[in-house]
């Protein structure tokens, strides 16, 4: 077995420390040293997408990621977007209403891809909506709650900025 | 019941998901989020070889690893497997060897015979790679079609490939096929597909020595399906396995039953005393979970001058793949037995057999039998070609109005007044605009551009009435501050039953849905979960009794409380008052501290406490019923296949929350789209899958997928609530709908598909098979 | 790096935006002694324009590369293809030099620097060498890259002529890998005459190709004569496809031929367009 490695990161705002071999993936390290277990391993080979957090601001698989990459790195999980544990970010408002979730898999990479997506493109169209969130697999929804979801957070959002 | 029906405030809204707050914020607790102290993790090592004679296993390199716990194979393992039987499959049927690990010999690639336990996944993983094996190649069985007449058995046990064979002849065909002015026949392919929940398959198991208590987190769709097999596998009495149900990532069927990894996770955790985690990855849950829709229909058809349906001929063919997961059941049977649909048909004849081959085991996949749909609603297709009548013009002849019900079907169903397919039929072409998109696709057609149109009408039965399935109980119980527990053996994975089971109970009890929460698996009665579209019905109506007698002890203790007459008082969102009244009323849980805490209080005779369990026996079948329809534009210079529309009319009835009967639809329509257009679990002439990760088989994403519309008619079913089952319906009538629409576009190229994928491949083929 | 290249061999792998390389390696299909992680070697990131063309270094995100306004105006074939490359979290990680490193006939990149006639630097313990992209790409998945070698970054000159440029391919799902795909660039004289063609092909053989018959059949015809349906069917004879579980090789030959004719087709709207504002 290769030598544990210290690692170093912020997780949601706070610094988390851990050990690590180098073959550890970033996913395995949030869900078993971070305790974010909102991150989803759905296919481990960077299809599903339900691995999706930000890093460094920027939305990346993190089951194609080794932790010792995101060393010294800024994560955001699915749980780190709400701003506290009574409101919801509006994405993940947006989810609920538009029932953009049934079994609830996929659904913390579909909510950070979404927000990520949205601070690229503020106001998609339908047909944009639709190849950006293609990189995220769904099987309960059929789609069409998310990409209603993903309209109504724009338009929150859209709606948040200009105020 | 309670004497004054509680009024609707609930029941036919919207209302937001209970579970959502959790889910969209990464809070669900999955199995694989379950830690325990000293947890192992398994692995399995599979076969890389579709039928293969094991010459040579030596663990003993795996074995010596550093964080090694123990590497099992068939002969350690399989002595334990008295009784591995799902419930629904009897005893006495033949069924392949039940077997945990291979032993001897493997049957299909993906069949594990070695497990390793380690401390980490990652460990196990490197074990497996120390495994030393040898294999002897023999001569596997792949194609379904000829396996039943192959020399070469996949279980040699059993002494050939033929699982099933149920013929039902039937001499009144004869005539009607003598008389008939027109005779058509077809056979219609599906392929094999995969069920696919984001969250493959999943356990913990946690043996207490001395309580001799097993304690089991899985990812299940029938927490009594694990613990009734479960308990059995391990030789230990129902009341020491304890199932717990946490956030389940989708089934569709996959997660019914117990696979033969949950079975070895189970017993290898009690022989070593430490939890034990095993984690299917995706390779494996492509590779070796279940399949499905492997299966054929020939169909010869009798029609009439006018296009009325006067017999029909069936043969049906399935793949049940080397170990069907849950056992080699024949929804060959219920398939054909389903073919007319709604509509009106003379004598219909069958056959329907089912075949092992050295394949992933055949399982439930969204309904299972809905072959019936594919090659009726295909075949009706090709006969208005045949015969020149517009496809909507056939049906409409011989669609099931409201004056043929109740219908007495040709083949023993009986179809209830409480149907509607006319009516969706009706509903679906207005909504697609028929007339308008003929005209246009004429326009297009001008233009060089291929436009189709497909539909398919069918009956459901859900909620099933039958053995196993036939009831669910639930135990409800208001807390002594006024909120209410509800325990139930549903397995709800993504169908919202948190939320609908407390729409339910908030009607029928007065209260507020978010009052209310719903407990699955430990504690709760028998039942056999969620699947075969059965919750709302068996479940909802075990609910809405549950709640009833509650709220009726609840009504009486208030009227003595409050010196009131019992008819006088209503409940509502946790107020009980008087009628008209509103300032004379106490709270619920009011009412339930004087239940548990004052009884001396209570009403002479009344037993102390607020709870109450009722359980529900459904009738045989509630039948719901709906009509897709879809269009499409095909490029003939590539093949590929663009969904233009798609709308859905369907009556499940009284609608309990419409924005999850609107998500269930929607999931099994892309589910059937996928089906049709991009998934295939193909395997080469060896056996060999060519489709084992996500690269290669295609789920559908939002860009392969239209926007939905759905309309609904409502005819309430004979059931308490009048509703009827919705959660399979999308992926019946997907499939059939988007192949008719392909064919419909191909139409102009004179050219008949019969098997479905209709990948931009098959579908450029078969325009060049046309000019040739 | 090139150092730890030298000493390991082939026991050792560079690590780029681990798009393609994680995934096999999480499904133990391949194993290293050794990765050799280069995100953080900052001279491997950027985009630099240079004496009339760009550079890009091999570590650049193909998520940079889709925005940066050098490699819109000198190299707008890589600007075309890259929205076509997986899905915006693959290009947020994936890098220009990874993907053509790795040299899947299927990808992008690939079709697109045999295309512009894109040059390789490659860098190892004993100094740099340039490969011209004719060069570059042997067999499948193989390219001139040693293992004890590094692509350091990619040059593509710019086109200083009235040009038109188009991509697209065919693909199972949104962000897939092509069936088939065609990146065409079209250069015409002051007079609409042809007098460059480039056709690159992805998903039609081994390696990623040229239609030199289409652009043979180009060379010298008025861009607005020009029948890209007619023409583009020679492709079929410049392809060598390989069948798999998605296409066979006819498809790809029939379906790829019809795509070169499409895309020329825009390359060639292209051209006239900048003629006509010109």
């Amino acid at each position: 077995m290769a030598d544990q490695i210290p690692l170093s990161m912020t997780v949601n705002g706070q610094t988390r420390r851990g050990l690590g071999e180098p073959r550890l993936t970033l996913a395995d390290f949030l869900r078993e040293q971070a305790n974010c277990t909102g991150v989803h391993l759905g296919c481990e080979h960077g299809v599903c997408g339900s691995c999706t957090v930000l890093m460094d601001g920027e939305a990346v698989r993190s089951c194609l990621l080794f932790a010792v990459q995101a060393d010294g790195a800024d994560i955001t999980t699915v749980e780190g977007l709400a701003p506290d544990d009574e409101t919801l970010h509006p994405v993940q408002e947006a989810f609920r209403d538009c029932h953009g979730l049934q079994c609830g898999f996929c659904t913390p990479g579909f909510v950070v891809s979404v927000a990520a997506f949205l601070e690229t493109n503020p106001d998609p169209s339908d047909d944009e909506i639709r190849h950006g969130i293609a990189g995220n697999l769904c099987r309960c929804t059929g789609y069409q709650g998310i990409v209603a979801a993903t309209r109504q957070a724009a338009a929150t959002m859209k709606g948040s900025r200009q105020s | 019941m309670s004497q004054t029906a509680a009024a609707a405030r609930y029941v036919g809204q919207s209302v937001k998901r209970l579970e959502d707050p959790r889910l969209v914020t990464g809070h669900g607790r999955y199995v694989d989020d379950i830690v325990l102290p000293g947890m192992l993790h398994a692995a399995f090592g599979r076969s890389d070889l579709a039928r293969a004679a094991i010459t040579r296993l030596d663990t003993s390199a795996a074995e010596a690893l550093d964080g090694v716990h123990a590497v099992c194979t068939g002969a350690d393992l399989n002595s334990h497997n008295d009784s591995l039987r799902a419930s629904l499959y009897p005893p006495e049927s033949p069924a392949p060897p039940a077997n945990m690990l291979a032993d001897g010999d493997v049957r299909f690639v993906g069949d594990p015979y070695v497990m390793v336990v380690a401390e980490s996944r990652y460990i196990a993983e490197d074990a497996l790679d120390l495994v030393e094996v040898e294999f002897e190649p023999l001569v596997p069985v792949v194609d379904y079609e000829t396996a039943a007449e192959s020399d070469h058995h996949v279980h040699p046990e059993l002494g050939g490939n033929l699982a099933h064979d149920l013929p039902v002849p039937n001499p009144a065909t004869d005539e009607a096929f003598a008389d008939a002015a027109h005779i058509i026949t077809e056979t219609w392919h599906q392929h094999r597909q995969t069920n696919v929940p984001m969250e493959t398959r999943g356990i913990v198991a946690s043996w207490q020595p001395h309580a001799g208590v097993m304690e089991v987190w899985a990812s299940t769709q029938s927490p009594h399906e694990l613990q009734l097999v479960g308990a059995r596998v391990l030789g230990i009495g129902e009341h020491k396995m304890v199932v717990h149900f946490g956030d389940v990532g989708g089934g569709f069927g996959q997660k019914m039953f117990l696979g033969r990894e949950d079975m070895a996770v189970l017993v290898v955790a009690k022989l070593l005393g430490s939890p034990v985690k095993w984690i299917e990855d995706r390779r494996e849950n492509l590779l070796a979970s279940n399949h499905a829709r492997i299966e054929q229909m020939s169909v010869k058809m009798a029609v009439g001058e006018d296009g009325s349906f006067l017999a029909a001929d069936l043969d049906q063919l399935e793949d049940d793949g080397a170990y069907p997961l849950g056992g080699p059941a024949t929804p060959g049977a219920m398939a054909t037995m389903l073919f007319p649909g709604p509509y009106r048909m003379g004598p219909v004849s069958w056959r329907a057999r089912t075949v092992y081959t050295n394949t992933c085991g055949r399982g439930a996949y969204r309904g299972p039998w809905q072959m019936e749909s594919v090659a009726r609603e295909q075949m009706i297709d090709r006969v208005a070609r045949e015969i020149g009548m517009d496809p909507l013009e056939l049906r409409r002849r011989n669609v099931l109005t409201p004056e043929d019900l109740p219908y007495q079907v040709s083949t023993g169903l009986h179809f209830e007044t409480t149907i509607s397919p006319e009516q969706t039929l009706e509903q679906a072409a207005e909504m697609i605009g028929y007339d308008e998109f003929r005209a246009e696709q004429a326009d297009a057609r001008k233009e060089g551009r291929y436009l189709g149109l497909g539909m398919a009408l069918y009956i459901e039965p859900t909620s099933m009435g039958m053995g196993p399935l036939g009831t669910e109980s639930a135990m409800l119980r208001v807390e002594v501050d006024g909120h209410v527990n509800v325990f139930m053996g549903t397995g709800s994975h993504g169908q919202s039953l948190e939320t609908t089971i407390a729409q339910l109970v908030a009607d029928e009890l007065g209260v507020r849905p978010g009052d209310v929460t719903l407990h699955q698996g430990h504690g709760s009665g028998y039942g056999f979960g969620t699947g075969g579209s059965r919750s709302a019905v068996i479940a909802g109506s075990a609910a809405r009794a549950a709640a009833s007698g509650v709220r009726d002890k609840v009504v009486a203790i208030a009227a003595h409380l409050m010196e009131a007459s019992a008819d006088d008082l209503e409940v509502a969102d946790g107020v009980i008052s008087v009628k008209g009244t509103p300032a004379a009323s106490m709270t619920l849980a009011q009412v339930a501290a004087t239940a548990y805490q004052n009884s001396d209080a209570l009403p002479p005779g009344t037993e102390a406490g607020l709870e109450h369990t009722a359980r529900y026996k459904a009738p045989p079948s509630t039948h719901s019923n709906a009509c897709h329809i879809c269009t499409c534009e095909l490029d003939p210079g590539t093949g590929k296949v663009t969904l233009l529309r798609y709308v859905v009319s369907e009556d499940c009835g009284v609608l309990i929350n419409p924005m999850v009967v609107d998500g269930q639809i929607a999931g099994g329509v892309v589910q059937g789209i996928g089906g049709v257009l991009y998934e295939h679990a193909v395997y080469d002439e060896s056996g060999n899958p060519l489709a084992s990760t996500f690269l290669d088989y295609l789920v559908p994403t939002a860009a392969e997928v239209p926007e939905l519309q759905t309309g609904h008619v409502v005819v309430p079913s004979d059931t308490p609530g009048g509703h009827k089952g919705t959660g399979e319906g999308g992926a019946i009538g997907a499939p059939p709908a988007v192949f008719n629409a392909v064919a419909d576009a191909l139409a102009p190229f004179g050219v008949y598909p019969n098997r479905q994928p209709l990948d931009p491949n098959t579908v450029l083929s078969l325009i060049a098979s046309a000019s040739n | 790096m090139v150092g730890l290249l030298a000493e390991h061999g082939d026991d050792a792998k560079p690590l780029a935006g681990g798009q393609s390389l994680v995934p096999l390696l999480a499904m133990r299909l391949t194993r290293f002694e050794h990765i050799v992680d280069l995100n953080r070697v900052d001279e491997l990131f950027g985009v630099s324009a240079d004496n009339g063309g760009v550079r890009i270094g091999a570590m650049t995100r193909q998520a940079a590369v889709e925005t940066d306004d050098a490699v819109a105006d000198r190299a707008p074939l890589l600007h075309l293809a890259t929205p076509h490359i997986g899905h915006f979290q693959i290009r947020n990680r994936g890098t220009i030099g990874g993907s053509i490193a790795h040299a899947d006939p299927a990808s992008e990149y690939p079709a697109v620097m045999l295309a512009l006639d894109g040059v390789a630097e490659i860098a190892s313990a004993s100094g740099t060498r340039e490969v011209p992209a004719a060069e570059f790409f042997e067999s499948t998945f193989m390219t001139a890259v040693a293992p004890d070698e590094l692509l350091v970054a990619l040059r593509f000159s710019a086109w200083n002529q009235l040009a038109g440029f188009a991509f697209d391919e065919i693909a199972r799902r949104s962000g897939d890998f092509a069936l088939a795909g065609a990146a065409v660039g079209i250069g015409t004289d002051a007079d609409g005459r042809i007098n460059r063609a480039a056709v690159g092909m992805l998903g039609v053989g081994p390696t990623p190709l040229r239609a030199s018959s289409v652009e043979a059949a180009l060379m010298g015809l008025a861009a607005s004569d020009a029948d890209p349906a007619e023409i583009g069917r020679l492709a079929a004879d410049d392809m060598d496809p390989i069948g798999d579980v998605h296409a066979s090789v006819e498809y790809r030959r029939q379906a790829g031929s019809t795509l070169v004719g499409r895309v020329l087709a825009n390359a060639l709207a292209q051209v006239s367009t900048e003629a006509g504002n010109g």
